[in-house]
Order: C-alpha cells, then sequence, then structure tokens
C-alpha cells in the first residue's frame, strides 16, 4: 500500500462520509426531539432531486444547495403534520413520506438525468497546491465538505449548550413533563423536524451536487436507512457521529481498495459489518440503553386539549 | 314506542353509519385523487385520462385484474407477517430482512436439488424460506426477550444486512459470466404452478389460507386470546402467568417466517430466479398495509387490492402518458398521508 | 384544519411547480444529431452464423404509402432512463433512428423497467396497445421477452446483448471488444503512471472481455500498462461509482473508464481529480470531461435497427444472431479531447485502422491469463460466443473476474 492509497483511502471516507453525516446530524436532532424520520430516504431523494434540477437551470450550485436544503425542511413539515398535529404513527408516517420522496424525485430529476451542471467549487487547502496534482486533489474540499465538522459542533451546542437544546431534549424525554414546564412540544417537535430536514437537505446537496455530480433514480440507495442506523451507533450524540460517519465511508473505501488490490475478500459481507457492530454495541449496552435513547422516543405526545 | 319502531330505530342508524364510512372513503378518495390530480396537471398530463388509464388497465381486462392479483400477493403475506406480531405488542419493521433471508434458503434449495419432481422441490423451497425468515426474526426475538435490544432497532438493522448477505451468495457461490445481479434461472420443477393462463401462482392461495388461518386464530383461540392480553398489557399479562418472553420469541419467529415464506414464492413463483435486490421495499409496504388496517384480516385484503391497482396501472401510465413509473408513488403516498392524517373535517360530515 | 392540509400539501406542490415550470417541455428534445443514412448495401450489418439472407436486398420502407394507422408499432424498453447520456440513451437514439427513416411506424417507450420478471407486464401492456416489435434492450430482458415470444408468436421480439434464439426471438448488438482495443491503445499512450482503471458494474462475460481488449491495446504501445478494476455491482449507482472512480485515482491511476450505464458520475469525477477519462456507451459522455477526455466510443445501431423493423414491415424478418461492429457503422468512435497530443490522435487511428482492415485480431494466441494459464491458444482466436463467458482477465489486470 502507497502512501496515496492511504491518504487517498481517508480522503475518499470523508468525501463519501459528508453526506452521511449531514443525514445522521439532522436525525440526530429528530429523534432527540423523540420522532423517528423512517423517511429521510425519500426527503434525502427529494432534496438531491430539486438542488441537481436548480443547479442544472440556474447554473449556480450554491442556489442547488440552498434549494436542497429548503425542500428538506419543508419535505419534513409533512411529517410534523401527520406526526405532531394529526399523531400518526410515526413509523408509518415515516415509511409513506419515503415512497412520496421516491415518486416526486422522480418528476422533478428526470429532465435532468444526464446533463452536465457546475459541480459545487472544490477548494484548495492553503499549502497544498505546490504537491503534485493527485495528492493535491486528493483534499480538495468543496465547502459543504469543510462545514460538515463544524456543522456537528454547531449541533452539539444547540442541543446541550442552548436553552432550545434543554427544550428539545426534554421533550424528547418526556413531552408531558416538558409542557407542563411551559414549554410547548408541538412547537419544538416542528422547528426540529425543519432543523434537521435542511441537515437532512445539505447532505442530500452534497451527494448529488457535489460528490457524483448526477442525478439518477433511487440514488441515495439506502443512506436515509444508514444515518438512523448511526444515529443509534452514536448513542444519539451529534460528536461521537463524525466517528461512525466516518467508519461507514471508510468502511466502503477500504473495501474498494481491497477489491482494486485483488484481495479475495466479498465486499458484500465487509458492507455488513458496521449494522452488525451497531447491532453488537446496542447488545453490550443492554438494559443501559435507556440512559443514551430519548425515553419518549416514538411515542405520540397526546397533548391538552 | 313499540317494539317494531325501536327495531327501526337501530336499523336506521347502522345504515347511517354504513352510508357515513362509505361517504368518508369516498371524501378521502376523491381528496386523494384531487392532490395527484394537481401534480399531473403541474407536469402537463391528463389526469383524468390518466385515471381513465389505471382503471381500465387494471379492472378492464382480465390480464389487468389477474396482474393486480400477482402484485397483491406478496402484500398480502408481508402484511400478514406484520399484523401477527402487532397483535402481541411488537413492532415488526423487518419483513423486508426476513424476506430476503427467506427467499435466499429457498434459492439454495432450488439450486442444490434440481433434480427433485416438482412436487417435492417446491414444497421443500417453502419450507426453506419459513425457516430462513424465522431464522433472521429469532434474532430480534430473542433479544427482545432478553430485554437487551428493542425489536423495532433490531429488525430495521437486519433489513439492512440481510440483502448483502444475499448479493454476497449470488456472487460468490451462484454467479456464472453471463449473469448480471442474479442467479442461473431455476429448473422448472423448481416454479410454483400457475393458474388461469395467467401469472397468478400458488402462493395467491396459500396467502389466503394464511389470512384466514390468522382471522380464525385471532378471534376462536385460546392462543389468540392470551396474545391479545399480552398485546394490551404486557405487564398484567405476567402477573396472570402467561409466558410473556417465549411468546415474543414464538410470535416474532412466526412473523418471521410468514414473511420468509412471501421471499420463497417470490424467487419460486414471480421471478424464478434470486435477483440481488429482487424486493423494491416489499416488505416495509407490508408493514404501511398491516398498519393502515389495523392488522384486520379482511382490511389487509382490501388495502392490498387498492395498493396493488395504484401500481399495477402506474405501469400503464407511462406507455400512454409517458409519466416515469416511479411516480405511482406519489398517489400511493397521497393515499397513505391522508389516511394517516385521519382528517377530521371528513368525521363531521353527515348525509 | 381542512385549511392546515391544504397549506402543507400547497407549500409542497408549490415547490414542485416552481422546479418543475422551468422544464416543462424537455421531454420532447430527443432524437439524435446522427445523420440519416438510408440503409444500403454498405451499411448492411455483418451478420454472424445462419446467414440466411442477404440483407442488401431489403429495400427501407421509406416508400411505403401512408396508410391510416401505423404499418407498424414498436415497444422499446429501456432498464434505466433514456437521457442518461449512456447506453439507455444509445439504445433510445438508435430505436429513434427508425422513425426518422420509417415515417409509418409508431414507438411506444418505456423507460426504468425492472427486471426479469418485472418487465413482463410492460410488454404485455405493449403488445396490448398492439406493438408487433419489441425491443427489449436491458440485459435482464432477454428471459421475461424470451418466455413472452413463446406467448406470441406473431410478435417479433429483438434483444439487446444476449445469446438465447427462437423463431420470432433474436439478439443484435454492437460489438465493442475491437474498439476497446482501440481506446486501450489511447490509453496506454496518455497514462503517465501506467495505471488505468475501470470502473465497471458487474463481473460479467462481456465486462471481462471489454476490460481485456482494453489492456491488450494498452500493452500493445506501453508493455508496462496495468489496469486496476473496481466493480459496483449495479448498472446505475452513482453513489458507488464516484466511491469506485475515487479509490482508483487514489491509487495512482491517471486514466478512467467505465462500463456502468451512464458515465456521468465516472467521468465528472475524474474529471474533477485531475484524471484522463475514455468514454463508453454514448459518445454524448464527451460533455461531462470537457478537459481530460482522451476518446471514447459509443453504440450506434440506428441502421440496424431501421433494417430489422423494415424487414418486419415487408414480413422478411428472420431470427439471426446479429453482432456489428465499428466497421458496419453499428459502433463509432468519438473526437479527440483537447489534451491528447497529434501523434498520439495518429498512432491510434492507425490501430483503428488495422482493426478495420483485419490485420488486427484482437484475442489472438496465446493469450494468458493472471495466472499465467493460456487461455486461447497459440493460432486460435476468441471467438464472440466465448466471449459472453470470459470468467478470466489477462496479465496486467489487477482485480478478480468473478
Amino acid at each position: 500500500m502507497t502512501l496515496l492509497s492511504i491518504l487517498g483511502m481517508i480522503s475518499s471516507a470523508i468525501f463519501s462520509g459528508t453526506s452521511l453525516l449531514y443525514t445522521t446530524l439532522g436525525e440526530t436532532i429528530h429523534q432527540r426531539s423523540g420522532i423517528v424520520n423512517l423517511g429521510l430516504e425519500g426527503v434525502m431523494l427529494i432534496s438531491a432531486s430539486s438542488g441537481f434540477a436548480v443547479t442544472a437551470i440556474t447554473g449556480n450550485p450554491y442556489l442547488g444547495v440552498f434549494i436542497a436544503m429548503m425542500a428538506g425542511g419543508i419535505m419534513n413539515m409533512i411529517l410534523g403534520f401527520l406526526v405532531v398535529t394529526r399523531r400518526a404513527n410515526q413509523l408509518a408516517s415515516g415509511l409513506a413520506l419515503m415512497f412520496f420522496g421516491f415518486g416526486l424525485s422522480a418528476i422533478i430529476g428526470k429532465p435532468y438525468v444526464g446533463t452536465r451542471i457546475n459541480a459545487l467549487p472544490r477548494l484548495n487547502l492553503p499549502g497544498l497546491s505546490s504537491l503534485p496534482r493527485l495528492y493535491s486533489s486528493l483534499f480538495k474540499f468543496d465547502f459543504l465538505i469543510i462545514l460538515v465538522i463544524p456543522a456537528a459542533f454547531f449541533v452539539w451546542w444547540l442541543l446541550f449548550r442552548t436553552r432550545w437544546g434543554l427544550g428539545l431534549r426534554a421533550v424528547g424525554e418526556s413531552a408531558d413533563t416538558a409542557f407542563a414546564s411551559g414549554r410547548s412540544p408541538f412547537l419544538i417537535r416542528y422547528q426540529a423536524l425543519f432543523l434537521g430536514g435542511m441537515l437532512t437537505g445539505l447532505g442530500a446537496a452534497h451527494l448529488s451536487i457535489a460528490y457524483t455530480i448526477n442525478w439518477t433514480e433511487y440514488m441515495t440507495g439506502g443512506r436515509g436507512f444508514i444515518a438512523v442506523a448511526l444515529v443509534i451507533f452514536s448513542k444519539w450524540h451529534p460528536l461521537r457521529a463524525i466517528l461512525g460517519a466516518l467508519l461507514f465511508s471508510g468502511a466502503v473505501a477500504f473495501q474498494l481498495l481491497l477489491q482494486s488490490s485483488g484481495v479475495q475478500i466479498s465486499p458484500f459481507l465487509l458492507d455488513t459489518i458496521p449494522y452488525i457492530l451497531t447491532l453488537l454495541v446496542l447488545i453490550v449496552w443492554g438494559g443501559a440503553r435507556r440512559h443514551a435513547a430519548p425515553a419518549s422516543l416514538g411515542r405520540i405526545y397526546q397533548g391538552v386539549e | 314506542m313499540s317494539q317494531n319502531d325501536k327495531n327501526m330505530l337501530k336499523w336506521n342508524q347502522i345504515f347511517q353509519k354504513i352510508l357515513d364510512s362509505a361517504a368518508r372513503y369516498l371524501m378521502m378518495g376523491f381528496v386523494v385523487l384531487f392532490l395527484f390530480g394537481i401534480i399531473l396537471l403541474i407536469t402537463g398530463k391528463d389526469p383524468i385520462q390518466s385515471y381513465k388509464d389505471i382503471l381500465t388497465s387494471t379492472l378492464g381486462s382480465q390480464y389487468g385484474f389477474s396482474e393486480v392479483i400477482v402484485t397483491m400477493t406478496p402484500m398480502l403475506i408481508t402484511a400478514l407477517a406484520v399484523a401477527l406480531p402487532t397483535r402481541i405488542g411488537l413492532i415488526n419493521i423487518g419483513g423486508e430482512g426476513q424476506l430476503y433471508m427467506g427467499a435466499l434458503l429457498a434459492t439454495w434449495g432450488a439450486l442444490t436439488f434440481e433434480t427433485l419432481p416438482v412436487w417435492a422441490l417446491v414444497p421443500l423451497m417453502g419450507l426453506l424460506g419459513i425457516i430462513g425468515g424465522a431464522l433472521w426474526a429469532f434474532i430480534p426475538g430473542i433479544l427482545k426477550s432478553l430485554g437487551l435490544v428493542n425489536e423495532t432497532i433490531a429488525t430495521l438493522l437486519l433489513n439492512l444486512v440481510a440483502p448483502s448477505i444475499v448479493a454476497y451468495f449470488v456472487f460468490g457461490f451462484w454467479h456464472s459470466p453471463m449473469d448480471t445481479n442474479k442467479t442461473p434461472n431455476f429448473v422448472d420443477a423448481a416454479q410454483l404452478p400457475t393458474f388461469f393462463n395467467s401469472r397468478i401462482d400458488l402462493s395467491f392461495f396459500i396467502a389466503l389460507v394464511l389470512l384466514a388461518i390468522f382471522w380464525y386464530l385471532m378471534k376462536y383461540t385460546r392462543w389468540g386470546l392470551e396474545m391479545r392480553a399480552i398485546g394490551g398489557n404486557p405487564q398484567a399479562a405476567k402477573r396472570n402467568g402467561l409466558p410473556i418472553n417465549k411468546y415474543w420469541v414464538i410470535v416474532l419467529c412466526i412473523g418471521g417466517a410468514i414473511a420468509g415464506l412471501a421471499g420463497a414464492a417470490q424467487v419460486s413463483g414471480f421471478y424464478g430466479v434470486l435477483l440481488v435486490n429482487f424486493s423494491r421495499s416489499l416488505g416495509y409496504m407490508g408493514f404501511l398495509i398491516s398498519w393502515l388496517s389495523f392488522g384486520d384480516p379482511i382490511g389487509i385484503f382490501i388495502t392490498s387490492f387498492v395498493v396493488s391497482v395504484i401500481i399495477t396501472g402506474g405501469n400503464m401510465l407511462q406507455l400512454t402518458i409517458g409519466i416515469p413509473y416511479a411516480v405511482i408513488n406519489i398517489l400511493l403516498a397521497l393515499t397513505l398521508f391522508v389516511v394517516l392524517a385521519k382528517p377530521t373535517f371528513l368525521k363531521r360530515i353527515t348525509i | 384544519m381542512k385549511s392546515k392540509i391544504f397549506y402543507t400539501f400547497l407549500a409542497v406542490l408549490m415547490v414542485a411547480a416552481l422546479l418543475l415550470s422551468a422544464c416543462g417541455t424537455t421531454d420532447e428534445e430527443q432524437t439524435t444529431e446522427e445523420p440519416v443514412v438510408e440503409v444500403s448495401e454498405t451499411d448492411a450489418p455483418v451478420v454472424e452464423e445462419p446467414v440466411t439472407e442477404e440483407p442488401a436486398a431489403e429495400e427501407p420502407a421509406t416508400e411505403e404509402p401512408a396508410t391510416d394507422g401505423p404499418c407498424l408499432i414498436i415497444g422499446a424498453l429501456y432498464g434505466g432512463p433514456i437521457n442518461d447520456a449512456g447506453y439507455n440513451q444509445a439504445m433510445h437514439d438508435s430505436v429513434m433512428a427508425i422513425q426518422e427513416n420509417i415515417d409509418c411506424v409508431e414507438i411506444i417507450e418505456a423507460e426504468n423497467v425492472p427486471e426479469e420478471a418485472g418487465a413482463t407486464s410492460t410488454m404485455e401492456n405493449m403488445i396490448q396497445q398492439g406493438a408487433g416489435m419489441i425491443f427489449a434492450t436491458a440485459f435482464n430482458h432477454q428471459y421475461p421477452a424470451l418466455t413472452l415470444s413463446q406467448q406470441y408468436p406473431d410478435v417479433i421480439f429483438e434483444h439487446a446483448g444476449g445469446w438465447e434464439m427462437s423463431g420470432n426471438f433474436a439478439n443484435f448488438f454492437g460489438e465493442p471488444p475491437d474498439t476497446w482495443y482501440v481506446m486501450g491503445v489511447a490509453a496506454g499512450l496518455m497514462t503517465e503512471t501506467n495505471k488505468l482503471g475501470f470502473v465497471a458494474a458487474f463481473p460479467l462475460g462481456w465486462t471481462n472481455t471489454f476490460i481485456n481488449a482494453y489492456t491488450l491495446g494498452a500493452q500493445s504501445v506501453n508493455p508496462d500498462v496495468e489496469t486496476i478494476v473496481a466493480f459496483t455491482f449495479g448498472w446505475g449507482d452513482s453513489a458507488q461509482e464516484a466511491d469506485a472512480t475515487n479509490s482508483l485515482i487514489n491509487q495512482g491511476v491517471d486514466v478512467i473508464t467505465m462500463h456502468v450505464d451512464s458515465p456521468a458520475t465516472v467521468l465528472s469525477t475524474a474529471e474533477s481529480r485531475g484524471a484522463y477519462s475514455i468514454g463508453f456507451q454514448s459518445l454524448a459522455a464527451q460533455e461531462f470531461a470537457p478537459e481530460y477526455w482522451i476518446s471514447g466510443i459509443g453504440f450506434t445501431l440506428g441502421d440496424t435497427l431501421t433494417w430489422l423493423a423494415s424487414n418486419v414491415i415487408d414480413d422478411s424478418w428472420e431470427p439471426i444472431f446479429l453482432r456489428c461492429g465499428i466497421a458496419d457503422g453499428c459502433m463509432a468512435m468519438g473526437p479527440f479531447g483537447p489534451n491528447v497530443p497529434q501523434d498520439v490522435q495518429d498512432q491510434v487511428l492507425e490501430a483503428l485502422a488495422a482493426i478495420e482492415s483485419g490485420d488486427t485480431v484482437v484475442f489472438t494466441g496465446p493469450v494468458v491469463d493472471q495466472d499465467g494459464n493460456i487461455v486461447v491458444a497459440e493460432g486460435e482466436v476468441l471467438t464472440p460466443d466465448l466471449m459472453s463467458s470470459v470468467d478470466w482477465f489477462v496479465q496486467g489486470v489487477t482485480g478478480s473476474p468473478q
């Protein structure tokens, strides 16, 4: 293994892990407020397609990223309406949202399949431009990659260092208690969904506008579900999510490296490792899990009327 | 008031109720069609023509109708795989993974025992499918009963693992350079018999029998009663001496077995080959259908039928008005949204 | 409550409206810039195996008098989107060429058609819409089409890239291995690191053959060349394609090419990393790599499909196992990119001429595989029917062919 291939693995993990991390951060916020969003897959697809479409029309990738972000937030409002206002089952509503995303993204993206867009520009980090092309291009990141770690810290700060975050976590632990202490679980959950949706939208935008530079139907390939697994893996903590996302995407990069080195290990078995690891982590926590997971996760807040 | 009048009043009330619910469903249907119509109009397609095409291509011809049945068969079974554990308070979102594992084992049977006659091979594949699904559901079941991992999370995670395992076996052992993402075609003896000169196969009748058994079990046996007791209040059931941990494991395994059977039926009946990503969310669809119909067998049948009409009709739409096939998911999702939102303004309608 | 529902949906719909208003009519832009060539003797595809008939005898049905209904309804199925700038677009363009050459045909199309039995109902629906000829262009549509061909003996089925044959079912395809050899020559001359990267969908016999031909071509001008292969295990999984492309470039590869449906992701990624690229499937691929494009090959089957359709119209269609190469006009080579020096261009064109004249035959023995076994013996040539089941890589390829 050369230095390039090791650095390359890190670079690959960063590139493909970015969209995963944004989405995981979004889902962390949802789940901290007590909502499981299984519709991430659909939200991502709609964000990815609308961001790609806007970039294709206007030629401005930044506008595309913005639209993708807003689309993510708005899509989550549908879920909010169903599970918060109408108190519908969260899992079923999320899956319905997923199917909605399958369909709507196909309409939005259809005319732009195979269209060349201006990808999100990659910026030269200072000092790297003197390296040979293959090395310098390893760490030429777009602004979404550069911002992803700060975003994780921002979410951490928001959840654990602000009054709003305290309220959000209180709602996630017990909506009734939070209501009794003068907070509005409805409002907070809507806000959590909108913010989380915007982060999910950023992840999707990175996937279509910056990383693959392409739109195809079902292009997220299960990333929405992976993000749900990652949230559990990182114990509902935004900073541990960084590690989780790097581990997941690093596994993919490692798998490809092995494959093209002619090593005979099935890539599919390697693919399963992160999930099995997550399950093992859960088993090890066992009963203590309750200290990590928001207590009212998935429960419907009936409210007082 | 005479007895007769009282009876009249009672019947009137029942009649009123039926009318009410019929009106409600009609209203819901109308809302869905209206919303989807707007989307179609935005994309420049004719909604009326679209609805006409959906109906004529599904209910308007013998072939279309048979395709609706074919589409709904796996949904019936996967919905049942969710409905049964729901009765005991377990959320089995793992139908997708159990389906894949059932298909995997059934495929192993089909490729290993190629020389067996059809009357032996098909039941063997069914049995293997049941074992595959049950084993896959055993993991979350045992974790749940040991109090380690919540079954929702465990089944969801295992959904993500199962397709990779299928891919490992297909590309690792059952792959020839003539194939892309599938095994070689099964021999004829490994394929479910079909009926009525259509693609309706034996699994449809198996699904109906399973639904009937489910209905009978829940309604008339001690077993069903106990399960409902556990689902209603596990703590109380435990105090009354019901072995709820045992129930959890067994019921989840049976649910998995049913989903596994659906997987076996898909590879043996519909495909006749194992495709790496054959399911396309069938397991999740089963979850939604079971949830929408509150686990009621007749409800499962009706909901699967409506969903299948939409899906099958969407196939024709891309030929006649040229919208992407995936768009039919919007119609499906809108239907789900409206049902999930339980709109109050619809309930207030009186005739 | 009522208003709330509607506002929620309206918000979503408005976003959709915004996005879609700009793209209302894009569906209509299609058809190729490909010159409309009358099918004549020179264009007649090379027919392998039962040479039943001289194709030149057929006149294209252009002069057919316009009747009330269409003279033939053609149903075409694609496994992906028809505007993918790749395989499906190349197939779509070829099918639409029939329409250009023969006025009276009507074409119904279906994109993103599911694989295997999932495609059956689409074909049934097409036949119910009156289709008399079906083009099934996805690899995994072969068996469902074959099964249906027994149910509908009056409908002609043509499948792309398979091998099964029956009374009303036949296979057609371009013959890319020769062209891949020429691309290999270009890549071998352009690489500085002597490492070529190949992003492939599946370890499929034909894909392995392409990789082998490409490597042999590169080795013919640059013996030190190594080709590294990464599989994505999907025809259109763009995230995997980006991962694979990056991974290859990180291992020192400086020329990238691919055998997946759409070149968009692979070529865009290579371009963003500053690696050279070679296109495949459709010549539309070049737009994704304006700077580092070397060249590319694409399917141009319009005339062949027109010929097949005209045979169906005048009832002279026979099941023929049809493969046609670059000399027959079924494949075409794209222009060179701006960074390709003149002497490289000359050498590539020389290699192309040698292929077209038959001086170079790609898989002439002895061919040695990765482990040093002789897979094509001295004096023998790998035949096309064996190419579909190749499960070895030639020496100089890194990766597993299974």
